[in-house]
C-alpha cells in the first residue's frame, strides 16, 4: 500500500524536521513494513514548465516543429516537437538535459541530451504525459498530444514538482506486514499509529450530523454479515472531474482519478480504509435491501462481469433484484453513470469472511473486497461518511441530503482482555512500571485499569475485530511501544538430561557423506514430482502412485514413488556435459497405501519412506568395472556407516534393469533395495545417448545402524602371512560366490588358508570356449610358526583340489 | 717432491670445488685418490725419495690424501642436499589430480552446519513427513478457517485427498511449523529441537522464487522464556553460516502461529549496513521469522500456555546459501546440474 506523507499530515501534526528516514525506521520496527521511502519530486528532476513564444516550421521534417520556448530567467531554447496540439502561450513540460523520460511513455527510462534532430538542435523536449509518468493523471485524449499545462499559471521555469504539486514522499508499506491490522489500512489509521507511537495529537474528524428527516429506508436482512449500512441519498450532483488536489492524491497512492463522484469515494477509502460506492439514485427502484443472493440469480457487475450468484453471496438490491456485490464490486446499471445528477452513498461495513469468500469465488478481488476481508470495525463509518459529506459539499455547493438512512443492528464489542502483571514481566524478560505500561497502550486507545496483579485492559473498537482478543497480543503491544530494541538477547538457560543420540539421524548423515566423500558421488536434488516421460520409461507402473490436483505442469502430477526417474532424468540433463558420473539422492518416495495416523486419529497419512538412490552413468568404462564400483560402494557402505551389512541375492528382477545384471539388496531377510544394470529399451526410452547407468535404491527407514562400533581388534599376525595366486579354468556358469563358497565356506578348503580373494576374471583367445579364467589370491600362514615353502604348497594343493572337485575348476596351464 | 705434492692438492681443491654433480666428483676422487690417481702414484713413487727425507714426505702425502678424501666426502654431501629427483626444468605449475571428486549439496552442507552447532547446544534433528493434512498445516497453526494465509501459501493438494474436511485433505507441506506441533505432541516439554525440510508452494518460479525449497526451523520451549531468548538462536545461526558475529534486529512481524510476531533482519553483508541495492538501501536484509508460539499452536501440542513458552525462527536454507556464495537463481538447487553442484566442496 502506498501512503502519501502530505495526506497523512492531513491528521497528525508531524514536525517539520521530521527525519523521514528515522519515521520510516520506527514504523518498521514496531509496527509494519516501510519497503520504500520515495520523494516523489526526483521523478521530476530537471523537468520544468516552459511557455512556447514561437512555433516555427523544422525545415528538414514535416511532421516536426521547432519551438521557442521560455523555460525562465529569460532563457529561450529551441526545441524539435512532434506535438499535434502546440500553441503559442502554451505552458508545456520542458525535460531539460539531465530529466529522465520514456519514450512514448514506454520501454527502459532514457536519460535527455542535447541533441540534434532531423538537423536542427534541441533543447531537451516537450512532453507529453506518459512520457514523465503523468499519463494516468492527465490521461491524453491522441497519440502525439502534448501535455497542456495551461491551467497551472505558474512562470515559466517553475520546477514541474512544484508546478503540479508534486513535492511528495510516499512510502510504500509490505501489504502482508498489515494483514493482521485492518486499523491501518488508510492514512488515517497510519495517521493514527504515528501519533501513538511519537506522543502526537491525532485530528479527530468532525462526524456528520443529519438534518434530514425523510423515509428514506434501508432494510438489512442478514446483520451478521452486514452489521451496519449507511445510505444518504442527494441531488445536485454532476459528473465532472474533481478538483485537481484530489486527482493528484488519489493517483500519488496509485489509482486512478476517473470523475469527482467516483474520486470522493475512492479518496474516502483511502483516507479511512473504509470502501464507500455511489450509486445512480435514478437506476435504485423503491429502496434497498441488503441480503443473501438467491442460488442462480444474476449480477451484471461494473467491469463487464456476469456473475450467476449463491446464496453464501450478501447482495445491495433493489425491488428488481441486485445491484451491487456488496463489498466487491457495484452494477453496472446502477453504478455512476456520464448523466448521473441523483446518487446514493453507501457507507457500510461488511463480515470479513464472507466478503472473501465472494471475491474469491469470482475470483474478482477489488481494492474495496480486499479492505473488507480485513475485518474493519462498523464505527469506521463514522468517518468515512464525514469525510465523504465534507467532499460533497466542498465539490458541489449545491447539494442536497434528500434522504438518511442508518442501519447499526450489530453493535462491536470493544476487547476487554486481563493480564497477569508478573506473567507479563516474565515473558518480557523485563521489568517496566505500571505507569510505563499504561502509558505505552494508552497512547495506542487502550483503556487500562491496574488492581494488584491484574491488569484489565480494554481495546479500542479500531483494534477489536479480532487483532486483540488474548493477553499475548497485548504483550506484544507493551514490547513493540517499548521497541523491540530496546530488549537484550537473554541466553536461555537448559538442563541437559544426557547427550544427544540418534542414530536414525545419524546414519543417514554418515552415509551421504560416505557417498560423496568417500565414494566421489555428487548429490543432487530433484523435485518431488516425476516427468511422465520418466515414469513410463523406468517405473512402468503407475499403479498407486499418488498425484498432484494442480500440478506444475500437465507432464508432472505424478508425485514420486522411487527416486529413480528423476535420476535418470539427471542423467539425461548431464550427459551433455559429461561422460562419467555418479550422483545420488536421498528423500521420501509416497504410495497411495498403507495409511495410517501415527500422530491423530482423525487423520489418515499414505505411505512415505526415505530412499536413498544412485546412478552411476559412465561413457568411457566397461559395464564389468562400472558394475564392480557401483556394487563396491554398497558393499563397502555398511562398513563405513556403522550398520548392518548388505547381502545381494537375485529373487525379482527391476523392471527397469538389465535381464543378467541385477540384484536385490538384503540387510537379514529384509529386502532393502536393488541395484541394476539400465537396460537398453529403458535407457533409449528416458533419452540416454551413450552412457551405460547402474542405479540402487534402497530403503533407508530398513537399514539397522549398529549400536556402537562393533568391528573387533585382531592381533596382528606374529608369523609373516604369504599371498598366493593362482589362476584357473572354470565354467562360464560358475560365480565367483561358487568358487569362494567352495574353499571359504563351512567346509574350508585348507586350515591355513585365511583368505581367498577375487583379482580378476578373464575370456579371451586362450580360454576354451565356455570357460573363464579366474585369478584367485590366497592369503596363506600359521598362528604357530613361519610356514616353509613345501607347506604353503600343499595348502594351495589343497585348495585346488578342492575347486577342482566342488567347481570344476582346472589349473591353467601354459 | 714438496712442491708436487702441494700442486696436485691445490689442483684436487680446484677440481673438487667445481665438481657440478656426483659423478663429476666421482672422476675426481678416480683422478688423484683412486688406484690409479696422481696421489697413488705419488705414494709408489716414495721409496724413490731420498731417506732423509722420506718420513716427512710419506707424512704429507698421506695428510694431502686425506684430506683430499675428506673434501670429497664434504663436497658430495653438499651435492646430496642440492640435488634433485629429477632434472632441473621439472613443471611445478602443472596442475594437480583432482582426489574423488564428490560433494554434498549446499543446502545439505549448510543444514549440517547448522545441525552441528544446535546439537552442541542440546537440540535434537527431527525429521517429518512431506505429506500432511490440512489440519496440521493450517488448523493445529492457528490459521483460522479462510484465513488469507491459507492460500497466501498457495498449497500442493494431493489428487483424491484434495475435499473434505481439513483432516481428509492431504498436501505437500507448505511450511515445516506443523511438523513442529507433531513433535511435540509426541515428546515431553522441555523441547529443544531444530528441524530441516523441504517445502512446497504452487506457484510460479522465477530467480528468486521455487516451488520446491528448504526451510529450516529451531525451536525451544519450556517455562519462563522470554522472547528475547530467540535472539541467541538467531545469532547462532548466523555466526555459524558467516563465520562472525552478525549484527540482527527484530521487528514486529505477522504470523498466525506466533503471538509476538517477529520478522528479523541481519545487517546486509554486501555493504555492512551501509545501504546498497541489495538490501534496498536500508542496510538490512530480511532473513526469517520468528517469534513466540501462539498460545493455541501450544495448546494443540497439548501444552498449556499458562505455564509453557517458547521462542522459533524459521529460516530459508536456499535464501542463506544463496548469501553465502552468492547464487543468484534459486532454481539451480533442483537442476541437478552436476556443472553448479560440483562447485561446492
Amino acid at each position: 500500500m502506498k501512503l502519501s506523507l502530505s495526506w497523512i499530515k492531513d491528521y497528525v501534526n508531524l514536525p517539520e524536521d521530521t527525519d523521514l528516514k528515522q519515521l520510516a525506521y520506527d514504523l518498521t520496527m514496531d509496527t509494519v513494513e516501510v519497503e520504500d521511502v520515495e520523494y516523489m519530486a526526483r521523478r521530476f528532476d530537471n523537468m520544468v514548465v516552459g511557455i512556447i513564444e514561437a512555433i516555427e516550421p523544422h525545415p528538414n521534417a514535416d511532421k516536426l516543429r521547432v519551438c521557442k520556448v521560455d523555460i525562465g530567467d529569460g532563457e529561450i531554447k529551441d526545441i524539435v516537437c512532434g506535438g499535434i496540439n502546440l500553441e503559442v502561450g502554451m505552458r508545456v513540460a520542458v525535460s531539460c538535459p539531465g530529466a529522465v523520460v520514456r519514450w512514448h511513455g514506454e520501454g527502459e527510462p532514457v536519460v535527455i541530451k542535447n541533441s540534434k534532430l532531423r538537423g536542427v538542435a534541441s533543447y531537451g523536449m516537450i512532453c507529453a504525459s506518459d512520457e514523465i509518468g503523468l499519463g494516468d493523471l492527465f490521461p491524453a485524449n491522441e497519440e502525439a498530444e502534448i501535455l497542456d499545462l495551461s491551467a497551472f499559471e505558474v512562470p515559466a521555469g517553475t520546477p514541474i514538482s512544484d508546478a503540479l504539486d508534486l513535492n511528495d514522499v510516499i512510502l510504500e508499506i509490505d501489504n502482508k506486514s498489515m494483514t493482521n491490522r485492518p486499523d491501518l489500512w488508510g492514512h488515517y489509521g497510519i495517521a493514527r499509529e504515528i501519533a501513538a507511537l511519537y506522543n502526537l495529537p491525532l485530528k479527530e474528524i468532525t462526524p456528520f450530523v443529519p438534518d434530514v428527516a425523510s423515509d428514506f429506508n434501508v432494510d438489512i436482512e442478514d446483520t451478521d454479515r452486514c452489521p451496519r449500512y449507511i445510505g444518504v441519498s442527494m441531488t445536485g450532483v454532476s459528473v465532472k472531474p474533481a478538483p485537481y488536489q484530489m486527482q493528484n492524491r488519489i493517483w500519488k497512492v496509485g489509482m486512478r482519478p476517473i470523475n469527482a463522484l467516483v474520486d470522493i469515494t475512492n479518496y474516502v477509502m483511502l483516507a479511512t480504509g473504509n470502501p464507500t460506492h455511489a450509486f445512480d439514485a435514478t437506476q435504485i427502484s423503491d429502496h434497498i435491501v441488503v441480503r443473501r443472493a438467491a442460488e442462480n440469480e444474476k449480477l451484471l457487475l461494473l467491469n463487464d462481469k456476469e456473475l450467476e450468484l449463491c446464496n453464501d453471496d450478501l447482495v445491495i438490491t433493489d425491488a428488481e433484484g441486485p445491484v451491487a456485490l456488496a463489498g466487491v464490486m457495484g452494477g453496472a446499471k446502477d453504478s455512476i453513470l456520464p448523466t448521473t445528477e441523483q446518487v446514493i452513498l453507501e457507507v457500510a461495513n461488511f463480515e470479513s469472511t464472507g466478503i472473501r469468500r465472494t471475491a474469491l469465488r469470482y475470483d474478482n478481488r477489488t481494492e474495496a473486497s480486499s479492505r473488507y476481508e480485513k475485518a474493519i470495525d462498523p464505527e469506521r463509518c463514522d468517518q468515512a461518511l464525514a469525510l465523504s459529506m465534507q467532499y460533497f459539499k466542498e465539490i458541489y455547493p449545491e447539494v442536497q441530503v434528500t434522504g438518511f438512512c442508518d442501519k447499526y443492528e450489530k453493535k462491536l464489542d470493544r476487547a476487554q482482555i486481563d493480564v497477569s502483571l508478573t506473567w507479563l514481566e516474565k515473558r518480557l524478560g523485563k521489568h517496566l512500571t505500571n505507569d510505563e505500561i499504561e502509558n505505552k497502550l494508552g497512547l495506542l486507545g487502550f483503556d487500562v485499569t491496574i488492581d494488584g496483579d491484574n491488569m484489565h485492559v480494554v481495546a479500542p473498537t479500531w483494534r477489536s475485530t479480532g487483532d486483540i482478543s488474548i493477553k499475548d497480543d497485548v504483550m506484544e503491544e507493551v514490547a513493540r511501544m517499548y521497541g523491540y530494541d530496546n530488549f537484550e538477547a537473554t541466553p536461555f538457560t537448559t538442563s541437559f538430561e544426557g547427550a544427544i543420540n540418534q542414530k536414525d539421524i545419524d546414519l543417514v548423515r554418515n552415509i551421504k557423506e560416505y557417498l560423496a566423500i568417500r565414494c566421489g558421488m555428487q548429490e543432487v536434488y530433484t523435485y518431488p514430482w516425476m516427468n511422465d516421460t520418466f515414469v513410463n520409461a523406468v517405473l512402468q507402473n503407475t499403479d498407486g502412485v499418488l498425484k498432484l490436483s494442480t500440478p506444475p505442469a500437465p507432464n508432472l502430477s505424478y508425485i514420486r514413488s522411487s527416486l529413480l526417474p528423476n535420476l535418470c532424468e539427471a542423467v539425461v540433463k548431464n550427459e551433455r556435459y559429461f561422460d562419467d558420473f555418479s550422483i545420488f539422492e536421498e528423500a521420501q518416495v509416497f504410495y497411495d497405501r498403507d495409511y495410517s495416523s501415527p500422530y491423530d486419529a482423525t487423520e489418515s497419512l499414505p505411505s512415505q519412506k526415505r530412499k536413498i538412490a544412485a546412478a552411476f552413468a559412465t561413457g568411457t568404462k566397461k559395464i564389468d568395472v562400472l558394475f564392480r564400483e557401483a556394487k563396491g560402494v554398497l558393499e563397502y557402505m555398511s562398513r563405513y556407516t556403522h550398520m548392518e551389512e548388505f547381502t545381494f541375492k537375485k529373487v525379482e528382477k527391476p523392471v527397469w534393469a538389465d535381464n543378467v545384471v541385477w540384484m536385490n539388496i538384503f540387510v537379514g531377510d529384509d529386502c532393502i533395495g536393488e541395484m541394476g544394470l539400465l537396460s537398453k529399451k529403458v535407457s533409449m526410452d528416458c533419452g540416454i545417448k551413450n552412457l551405460s547407468v547402474i542405479l540402487f535404491e534402497i530403503d533407508s527407514t530398513m537399514l539397522k545402524p549398529l549400536i556402537s562400533r562393533t568391528n573387533k581388534f585382531e592381533h596382528l599376525a606374529e608369523y609373516p602371512e604369504t599371498d598366493y595366486d593362482v589362476s584357473m579354468l572354470f565354467d562360464v556358469n560358475t560365480t565367483w560366490a561358487d568358487i569362494y563358497d567352495a574353499i571359504m565356506g563351512p567346509k574350508k578348503a585348507a586350515a591355513l588358508l585365511k583368505d581367498a580373494a577375487f583379482v580378476d576374471e578373464y575370456r579371451g583367445k586362450q580360454i576354451p570356449a565356455g570357460k573363464k579364467s579366474v585369478t584367485i589370491r590366497l592369503t596363506i600362514g600359521s598362528e604357530e610358526k613361519t610356514l616353509t615353502s613345501q607347506e604353503i604348497e600343499k595348502v594351495a594343493g589343497q585348495v585346488l583340489s578342492k575347486l577342482g572337485k566342488k567347481v570344476g575348476g582346472e589349473l591353467r596351464t601354459q | 717432491m714438496k712442491e708436487k705434492i702441494n700442486s696436485i692438492f691445490e689442483e684436487a681443491k680446484a677440481k673438487i670445488s667445481s665438481a657440478a654433480n656426483e659423478s663429476e666428483l666421482q672422476n675426481v676422487k678416480t683422478a688423484f685418490v683412486g688406484k690409479q690417481g696422481s696421489l697413488s702414484l705419488l705414494m709408489k713413487e716414495l721409496p724413490k725419495v731420498d731417506v732423509s727425507l722420506r718420513p716427512e714426505m710419506g707424512k704429507l702425502l698421506n695428510q694431502v690424501k686425506n684430506q683430499v678424501t675428506e673434501l670429497i666426502d664434504t663436497k658430495r654431501t653438499e651435492l646430496k642436499l642440492k640435488a634433485s629427483e629429477v632434472s632441473a626444468d621439472f613443471d611445478c605449475s602443472v596442475p594437480g589430480l583432482l582426489p574423488q571428486a564428490g560433494g554434498l549439496h549446499p543446502i545439505t552442507q549448510m543444514c549440517y552446519d547448522l545441525n552441528d552447532a544446535f546439537r552442541s547446544m542440546g537440540f535434537e534433528v527431527f525429521q517429518e513427513d512431506d505429506i500432511t493434512s490440512e489440519m496440521y498445516a493450517f488448523d493445529k497453526l492457528n490459521f483460522p478457517d479462510n484465513h488469507p494465509a491459507r492460500e497466501s501459501m498457495d498449497t500442493y493438494w494431493i489428487e483424491g485427498h484434495d475435499s473434505g474436511s481439513t483432516n481428509e485433505k492431504l498436501c505437500l507441506r507448505p511450511h515445516l511449523t506443523g511438523g513442529s506441533v507433531r513433535y511435540m505432541q509426541t515428546h515431553k516439554p522441555p523441547y529443544r529441537f531444530v528441524y530441516p525440510g523441504r517445502v512446497y508452494r504452487n506457484e510460479t518460479t522465477d530467480a528468486h522464487h521455487e516451488r520446491a525449497f528448504f526451510q529450516y526451523e529451531a525451536l525451544i520451549v519450556d517455562k519462563d522464556i522470554t522472547f528475547t531468548s530467540g535472539k541467541v538462536l538467531i545469532q547462532t545461526i548466523l555466526s555459524k553460516v558467516f563465520g562472525r558475529e552478525v549484527p540482527v534486529r527484530m521487528r514486529s512481524g505477522f504470523f498466525p502461529f506466533v503471538e509476538p510476531g517477529f520478522e528479523i533482519d541481519m545487517e546486509c553483508q554486501v555493504c555492512g549496513g551501509k545501504g546498497c541495492s541489495v538490501c534496498k538501501h536500508v542496510g538490512w536484509i530480511e532473513v526469517m521469522p520468528g517469534g513466540s508460539p501462539h498460545p493455541n499452536v501450544l495448546r494443540a501440542a497439548g501444552l498449556d500456555p499458562d505455564e509453557y513458552t517458547g521462542f522459533y525462527v524459521n529460516i530459508g536454507l536456499d535464501r542463506l546459501v544463496m548469501m553465502r556464495y552468492g547464487v543468484d537463481d534459486v532454481r539451480l538447487f533442483h537442476s541437478a546440474d552436476l556443472r553448479f553442484l560440483k562447485q561446492f566442496r
